[in-house]
């Protein structure tokens, strides 16, 4: 009988940890470039406390969380320097821990002249930082990523670099890393994108959506609540058994 | 329970957003007011099994991993640079900047502070001074008595002075650009400071390598957009809600498992 009370106990474990799921995605509902995640379960098969009764156990373990790599909406926002990839495929990103990957386009410039990342982390464009010179003005940036600018009162483009994107043969590869950034594991290399195009003045939002993730939550909350109460109703059928069986006859 | 903590932290970005959304509102028609944005990113995650780990002698690898975020962090108030409207005003000492330049401007201590607010007017020596009273750099003196003045887009300041009848410069107003003018500290009454962060001043003529051309009687009026930030505020506020129910569910979930004790 102590079964029950186990099984109950690994669902409330799974979805405890799927209500931190929910948590994080409905905290990150409004963060650029954020990407879903959602839980796996799985069942889990154990030899009975009682190898006599025959039957086998199932327990419920959360096996992992997948990344929902959909696109967000893709607001305007009208910055030259904000940038959202329309298709599949990440910016690159040199961080002191490495490269990461991102679909977060809100990009600055810093004192140095290269574009950065909210955080300071500076954009690669095939390996390099790209670096605007002081008197640079007009930054337009191509759909296929080139970065072109007008120096000082001139009137021809010229070309900063080009940014590079980059796509994974499996995203679900990837982990999250904060800062809305991905890392690779070893072994996971990036491939060129192709048929991805950059969008200038634009962000991509996070693609959370409000309804699905209320509903799951209410899913969760139910699913844990009835499982107290199954736990209460045989912690009660314990309680009177041992009541009844153990009751000293008068 | 960890959702407690990541949807307060949620709750805690949406406050700010709607601060900082609210200040954008309240400067609507701020001259030369630049909009502000909350830039948000997801917090550490907690890998509590790691995409990749082998998962026996073969080989075999975990496709998926289980990783738990812990939230959201407020990374940055972007200021946005872009430009705002012009409006005529009529007023000779009112200069608007078409480009990325400022208007620099001496301090009472004797520092410099830069500005896209136009709208000058003189003081009692004749300077060319901002509504606080800050002199206008290069400092200009125009003439008592002298009619006729005139800013054109290179920022020449021209009078005629009393008793002649052919106009004479006075000087030349000077803009100043930076790399990085969002990373320029704002200090209010719509000046900003150079950082570490926005690079070296600059200092350039109007018209020339992108600073800009100056416009006479016009203002620039603020960037904001008031439709776009009703309806980030409307984003907000729901955000902020759904935090909240995340909370209550969380707390009910725990209620549950600590009636199971009577």
């Amino acid at each position: 009988m102590q079964n029950a009370f186990l099984i109950g106990l690994s669902r409330q474990v799974a979805l405890s940890r799927e209500m931190d799921v929910v948590a994080n995605n409905i905290a990150n509902i409004d963060t650029t470039g954020y990407k879903a995640d959602g839980s796996l379960f799985e069942e889990y098969l154990s030899s009975s406390a009682r190898t006599d009764s025959g039957g086998r156990v199932s327990y419920v373990r959360d096996r992992g969380v997948w990344h929902d790599m959909n696109a967000g909406q893709v607001a305007h926002t009208g910055n030259p320097l904000d940038l959202a990839i329309d298709g599949e495929g990440f910016f690159v990103v040199q961080t002191p821990r490495g490269q990461r990957y991102t679909r977060n386009g809100s990009f600055q410039i810093n004192a140095a002249g290269q574009l950065v990342t909210t955080e300071g982390n500076p954009v690669l464009a095939g390996g390099s930082p790209i670096t605007f010179q002081p008197n640079d003005r007009q930054i337009s940036i191509s759909p296929d990523g080139t970065v072109s600018v007008r120096q000082g009162n001139g009137t021809a483009d010229s070309v900063r670099g080009t940014l590079t994107l980059v796509k994974f043969a499996n995203p679900q590869q990837l982990q999250k890393d904060g800062g809305s950034t991905f890392s690779a594991p070893a072994g996971v290399t990036p491939q060129n994108t192709t048929g991805a195009k950059i969008v200038q003045g634009a962000l991509e939002k996070s693609n959370v959506r409000g309804v699905v993730e209320m509903s799951r939550m209410i899913e969760i909350t139910r699913t844990y609540m009835q499982i107290s109460s199954m736990l209460q109703q045989q912690s009660d059928v314990s309680q009177q058994s041992i009541d009844k069986l153990a009751a000293v006859p008068n | 329970m960890r959702a407690l903590s990541t949807a307060a932290t949620g709750m805690m970005a949406m406050e700010l957003n709607v601060q900082v959304i609210s200040n954008n509102l309240a400067n609507m028609t701020t001259t030369g007011y630049k909009r502000q944005r909350a830039e948000f990113q997801d917090l550490l995650y907690d890998h509590v099994s790691r995409v990749g780990t082998q998962t026996s002698a073969q080989g075999n690898m975990l496709p998926v991993g289980i990783d738990l975020g812990s939230g959201v962090k407020t990374v940055g108030t972007v200021r946005l640079m872009t430009q705002g409207n012009l409006t005529q005003t009529g007023n000779q000492l009112d200069v608007a900047i078409r480009g990325d330049g400022f208007f620099k401007v001496q301090l009472p201590d004797g520092t410099y502070a830069y500005t896209r607010d136009g709208s000058f007017n003189m003081d009692a020596q004749g300077r060319i001074v901002t509504a606080e009273g800050n002199v206008v750099q290069p400092a200009i003196t125009i003439p008592p008595n002298s009619t006729g003045l005139t800013i054109n887009a290179q920022g020449q300041v021209s009078v005629i002075p009393q008793g002649s009848t052919t106009p004479t410069v006075l000087g030349q107003l000077s803009l100043t650009r930076f790399i990085n003018q969002a990373g320029l500290l704002p200090m209010g009454d719509n000046l900003y400071q150079e950082t570490p962060a926005s690079g070296t001043p600059i200092d350039g003529l109007p018209g020339t390598d992108g600073a800009g051309d100056l416009q006479q009687a016009t203002l620039e009026q603020s960037n904001v957009d008031s439709v776009s930030e009703i309806t980030n505020l409307i984003t907000a506020q729901r955000a902020y809600e759904m935090n909240s129910k995340v909370i209550s569910a969380a707390d009910q979930m725990m209620q549950s498992v600590s009636n199971l004790m009577r």
